[in-house]
């Protein structure tokens, strides 16, 4: 980079000397001096959980960061502990702005997305951080959504339809795409799931509200055929109305979606049938 | 750089011996029966293999939507029986006191059962649960009959709560 940047002030002198200056030529008496920020240190708490050691019991591990040299988000911190701290700590993140659902975690007794998670500035108080509730963990903050992805795959998340037109799109009207509004949204992290009391006792049987919602979205769809199987599907005692309207999901998802109401829709449809 | 990719590649491949040693024991327990596979505590074992889907218990519109529905209408048939028998006198209504009795225990067994099915599912308890399944038949049965032998031999239920209430 420095000899880049002196070649090419070999070449054209005159328009590059100012900025040549800044970098390494130049003395440091010479550079503005950035504002020091107080130092703000805050616990955070995580679980630790190591496969390697299958005896050894989960155990909360306290970790320091300084929130001034840190992002604004949970994520961030996580990823500042990781960097510098402890390479150990094992966490999902890919997206770092809640589109891809992985960083689903428990913070503070909330499920929600570390990265949609602002870090609480207060110092004098901890920030306890576990995996989500009631999920076979993994290892440390990474639960098992093995099960979950199976649910969902078992209501069949797409399109069915026999006669599909042969010659041009699928049209739709705008009130029927209304209706998937608030639905589509999901991004399956698994938060509402998770945080369901229904789905910890029994979420061998019972679907739980992610998956409860993504088989409304297909029934209420306009170009599905198939409602009805579908519908038929969940006539038991299981896997719908193990839901007894506790709208823990409601008030956990991070996407700020209703599962709650896709469910309620669903049980009116199956007692209207 | 080589070095790098020879030492990722080995525990990759130990990454998936582990995982083929792992899959080998859910697999093996399904060997025997896909759909029946018995509940572990301690441990996921999937019916299937990972990417198998789940399956359903067999439809039937008595467990599900009929349930649900009868549910319902008994819960908020309750509230409107609940009035009738504060604004009526039960000796001269004792048909809408019986109906009382038995829609009150009907929907006290069904809450119950909830109970029973959420905590204590024969299919995670198989002792425990038939045993309160059957105890909370019984008991429900044994109400009703209390019900009907207080409704027609004693002052019967809107009197007694009316007693007790004026006490």
């Amino acid at each position: 980079m420095q000899s880049l940047v002196a070649r090419s002030s070999v070449v054209r002198p005159s328009v590059l000397r100012s900025s040549a200056r800044t970098f390494a030529t130049s003395s440091a008496r010479a550079q503005a001096v950035p504002t020091e920020k107080p130092v703000l240190n805050k616990e955070f708490k995580i679980y630790r959980w190591n496969p390697d050691e299958p005896a050894a019991k989960p155990k909360l591990q306290t970790y320091t960061v300084d929130l001034n040299q840190c992002g604004p988000m949970i994520l961030d911190a996580l990823i500042k502990i990781k960097n510098e701290t402890d390479p150990t700590l094992t966490f999902r993140r890919s997206c770092r702005e809640g589109i891809c659902g992985s960083c689903a975690m428990n913070i503070n007794g909330q499920n929600t997305l570390a990265c949609l998670c602002r870090i609480d500035r207060n110092e004098s108080k901890d920030t306890k951080i576990y995996p989500l509730p009631h999920m076979y963990i993994v290892k440390d903050l990474v639960p098992d959504l093995t099960l979950f992805y199976k649910q969902y795959k078992s209501i069949e998340p797409y399109l069915k339809n026999d006669n599909p037109p042969a010659d041009r799109e699928f049209l739709q009207s705008q009130e029927d795409r209304r209706k998937l509004d608030g639905m589509y949204e999901c991004i399956l992290c698994a938060c509402c799931s998770t945080s369901c009391p229904s789905y910890w006792w029994n979420q061998d049987e019972y679907l739980g509200p992610a998956t409860l919602m993504a088989a409304y979205r297909w029934m209420a769809d306009s170009r599905d055929t198939y409602s009805a199987q579908r519908k038929e599907k969940l006539q038991n005692e299981m896997s719908l109305y193990r839901c007894h309207t506790i709208f823990n999901c409601a008030r956990t998802c991070p996407k700020g979606l209703n599962p709650a109401a896709a469910i309620a829709k669903i049980k009116l449809e199956l007692a209207a049938d | 750089m080589s070095s790098a990719l020879v030492a990722r590649s080995a525990i990759n491949a130990r990454l998936a011996s582990t995982f083929a040693r792992r899959s080998l024991r859910p697999l093996a327990v399904h060997a025997r029966s896909v759909s029946d596979a018995a509940y572990v505590p301690g441990g996921p074992i999937y019916k299937g293999t990972v990417n198998d889907p789940t399956d359903f218990p067999p439809p039937s519109k008595t467990h599900g939507s009929y349930h649900w529905a009868f549910e319902r209408l008994l819960s908020a048939g309750l509230v409107p029986m609940t009035v009738a028998a504060f604004a009526t006198s039960s000796s001269s209504y004792p048909l809408l006191d019986g109906i009382l009795g038995v829609s009150l225990v009907m929907h006290s067994h069904i809450g119950f059962d909830s109970i029973v099915v959420d905590y204590l599912h024969p299919r995670k308890f198989p002792i425990l649960g038939r045993v309160f399944t059957w105890t909370l038949r019984a008991t429900t049965v044994g109400v009703l009959v209390g019900v009907y032998q207080f409704n027609t031999n004693d002052i019967g239920l809107t009197e007694l709560i009316a007693k007790v209430w004026h006490a």
